[in-house]
């Protein structure tokens, strides 16, 4: 059978997002489900990588019996465009939805060019619907199987709940990489490219009321024994790596042991991932240690300079750990991607507060986002009625789709002011000594930082000035009042 | 030569071809645009819907028989405005416009993205400079055949963004319609389709507008997304670029180059709009 696995593309080059400049890893997700039918003809496009033209060339050309995508919430609509043309081009082909967006939001996918939603973890889900559909060119073949939600040929659904987890990530296949070998250049984390990307762990055993990860895993997480993350890391012919793990610092024990397989099998690799800052700040030897073997930085949610609002996301974090970690990363040259969150109901104050916290923490990369009650979260049950549009193109993290207290220009004014503070931390950070430190990581990723700086400085042009916000949402949001409650109370990280 | 066996792998190709199946088509099927998106839109696709019929009066003068004429004459007649209580497809195309806010007269003075133009001018060469089959290709299979398959999606589109039925009765009316004029060319086509070189012809023809129809979508969709990128004042390279952009031909500056007579229409649509009794 033939297999057509889809990224979709952002809308166009040049608008609000990180995959402009900051980030743009492999289809993990794509390269995971292909790896569980190696005995069919699976092809992956990367729409982020192609030209616009491939897709309904392919599709009309190679005539797939399945194809498959994959949505985050911002791109809910370009995986619907995708599945919309595998539709129009190839009507007897089963087009599939997977990902976090259509498990959390389901619903958003109940239309006739969508035959079935995966939900949940795909992998096992992937093969049983293959296998079905290789037996019945129907979907009445996958009526009852659990981790799907299907639209039978007489238009009624067969919801079957969500996926089972696998018990042990050791026993799933290695993502089969190869299928975007030619789009490998082009897979990138600031100046880190090209960059590979592999899993070490799913899910998060924590709770933050505004993310949606460990509703997804229902709250478990899931390792690979050091030695098949050493074997995977050892398979990656890139330099860099990103650890897409939702939480990579969790266990010391693990990370110890898979520091020495590192060390013992004198694998070489920088690596990049995701991590609480508490880890660290419990963990400063640790952190060393695995500097040495190559953690080269980390992403972590800082979030706020504001205990209470700590409390109220339901981090489980403090203050005084943002500021150990920083340290304690600097001191080991790891860059420290510092995640900070504005909200909607910070006045001039808040801003002034947040910015100048942002400054005294010492992290090398602040990125200030939107906090944004996410389809499939906590925080989106609680105030979806107070949301000023349900236009999911908003839910970037860059725009504020509930009320805020400021006026709408007055608020992005202050928001993109965040410019100031992220190059004075990183002026502070990116000095001769804590670069000599790490010498090895900026003498191989050197070549990469005239376009790197290009494309910053590009895109610095859009993402620093109020209009392209206020024009993002022109049309969509039309009024700055929740439809329920005056805007005073509609505090997002109130308990 | 079987015409009818070469007229339906070229309905295949026309129907699979990434023009048809462009992905902005689908995005405007699957995304919330707003009216000020499909303001933009419309401002960029009103330049083709005034200058069809001239495309077809061309093609008229170049038919060899009095059959060929007559299928002809029959599309026109229904571009002209039977079929639609006598409005024609420019005063249909205008209440669109007016729904998405567009202003008397805005349209013609709207600067055009190149693609725009260059799709106009590449089907006058082919109706003017190319031999009749070549012309009759790109109207027929290329307009005919590909205007219902790349309307449904914009319809879709259209209603979400909370158009009504009038509002856009010229895009429904084209889902209907062309499939009444796809049928009859596709008549004439198995009559005058006698050699492979013909059908070479038309195929030629065909894909040309379908290249440009690529090209013009490509357009739309840059005039679309961009239209809320501000740009920095200390960015140069990019105000250059809007600069030119802003100086781009309007379709009322470029019409007489192509010998398309706007005023034939213009009346017509300044009365709907408002600014004529």
């Amino acid at each position: 059978m033939r297999i057509l696995l889809v990224q979709p593309a952002p809308f166009e080059e040049r608008r609000l997002g990180l995959e402009n400049t900051v980030w743009r890893s492999e289809p993990v997700s794509l390269t995971s489900i292909a790896a569980m039918v190696p005995e069919h003809e699976v092809r992956i496009l990367d729409m982020r990588c192609e030209k616009p033209s491939v897709l309904p060339e392919v599709l009309s050309g190679w005539q797939p019996d399945i194809v498959g995508t994959t949505a985050m919430t911002t791109d809910a609509y370009q995986a619907q465009a995708v599945l919309r043309l595998a539709k129009q081009i190839v009507p007897g082909a089963l087009t599939l939805i997977g990902g976090h967006h259509c498990t959390l939001n389901t619903a958003s996918y109940y239309v006739d060019w969508v035959d079935a939603a995966v939900l949940g973890e795909g992998e096992l889900v992937f093969k049983e619907i293959v296998e079905r559909w290789g037996r019945e060119r129907s979907t009445r073949a996958l009526e009852g199987l659990q981790g799907t939600d299907v639209r039978l040929p007489d238009g009624t659904r067969s919801k079957n709940g969500k996926a089972k987890n696998a018990p042990n990530l050791d026993h799933l296949p290695a993502p089969a990489r190869h299928l975007v070998d030619r789009y490998r250049s082009q897979y990138f984390f600031l100046a880190a490219k090209p960059m590979a990307s592999i899993f070490t762990s799913r899910g998060c055993s924590f709770d933050c009321n505004f993310c949606a990860i460990w509703e997804f895993y229902d709250r478990r997480t899931r390792f690979l024994s050091a030695e098949v993350i050493a074997d995977r890391m050892a398979a990656c012919e890139e330099p860099f790596i990103f650890l897409l793990d939702d939480n990579f610092m969790t266990r010391a024990d693990r990370l110890e042991k898979l520091a020495s397989e590192l060390e013992r099998r004198n694998i070489k690799k920088f690596f990049m991932t995701q991590g609480r800052s508490d880890f660290i700040a419990e963990h400063p030897e640790l952190i060393a240690r695995l500097a040495k073997v190559g953690l080269m930085g980390v992403l972590s949610g800082y979030e706020t300079n504001d205990e209470k609002a700590l409390e109220g996301l339901r981090k489980r974090n403090t203050l005084d750990n943002n500021i150990k970690a920083a340290k304690i990363l600097k001191d080991n040259g790891v860059i420290s991607t510092g995640i900070f969150m504005v909200r909607p109901e910070f006045d001039r104050e808040d801003f002034a507060g947040l910015f100048e916290y942002i400054e005294s923490l010492g992290v090398a990369i602040p990125l200030v986002t939107i906090l944004t009650p996410l389809p499939g979260t906590e925080m989106w049950k609680k105030y979806r009625e107070d949301l000023l549009t349900e236009d999911f193109r908003l839910f970037d993290l860059l725009h504020a789709v509930t009320p805020t207290k400021l006026p709408r220009e007055e608020f992005y004014k202050e928001y993109v002011a965040w410019k100031r503070v992220g190059r004075t931390s990183m002026k502070a950070w990116f000095n001769r000594k804590t670069m000599l430190k790490r010498w090895d990581f900026y003498l191989r990723a050197a070549p990469n930082f005239p376009e790197m700086i290009w494309k910053r400085v590009r895109y610095q042009r859009i993402q620093f000035v109020p209009q392209s916000y206020l024009r993002d949402e022109a049309g969509i949001i039309r009024s700055n009042h929740s439809p329920r409650r005056p805007v005073d109370e509609v505090s997002l990280a109130s308990k | 030569m079987q015409a009818s066996e070469f007229l339906k792998d070229l309905r295949r190709e026309i129907e699979h071809h990434p023009a048809v199946n462009h992905v902005f088509l689908m995005r405007v099927g699957t995304t919330p645009f707003t009216r000020e998106d499909y303001r933009v839109f419309g401002l960029n696709h009103y330049p083709l819907v005034g200058t069809f019929c001239r495309y077809m009066e061309h093609l008229l003068l170049n038919a060899p028989d009095s059959d060929s004429k007559s299928w002809i004459a029959k599309v026109l007649v229904d571009e002209y405005g039977e079929g639609s209580d006598g409005e024609d497809h420019a005063q249909l195309y205008r209440k669109f416009l007016t729904a998405c806010g567009v202003g008397p007269g805005e349209e013609d003075e709207e600067p055009l993205d190149p693609r725009v133009v260059e799709f106009i001018r590449e089907h006058l060469r082919l109706v003017t400079e190319e031999p009749f089959l070549v012309g009759l290709g790109a109207l027929g299979p290329g307009h005919e055949w590909a205007i219902p398959k790349m309307f449904v999606p914009i319809i879709d589109g259209l209603r979400r963004a909370g158009f009504d039925e009038r509002e856009i009765l010229y895009f429904t009316l084209h889902t209907l319609q062309d499939q009444d004029h796809g049928r009859w060319l596709e008549e004439a086509l198995s009559i005058v389709v006698r050699t492979p070189e013909d059908a070479a012809q038309v195929r030629r023809g065909a894909l040309l507008s379908m290249q440009a129809r690529m090209r013009f979508w490509d357009g739309v969709q840059a005039r679309v997304v961009r239209w809320r990128q501000p740009v920095h004042m200390w960015d140069i390279p990019e105000r250059v670029r809007l600069w030119a952009a802003r100086h781009q031909p309007t379709i009322a500056q470029v019409a007489p180059s192509l010998g398309v007579k706007l005023a034939a229409y213009r009346p017509q649509v300044r009365k709907y709009a408002g600014l004529e009794a």
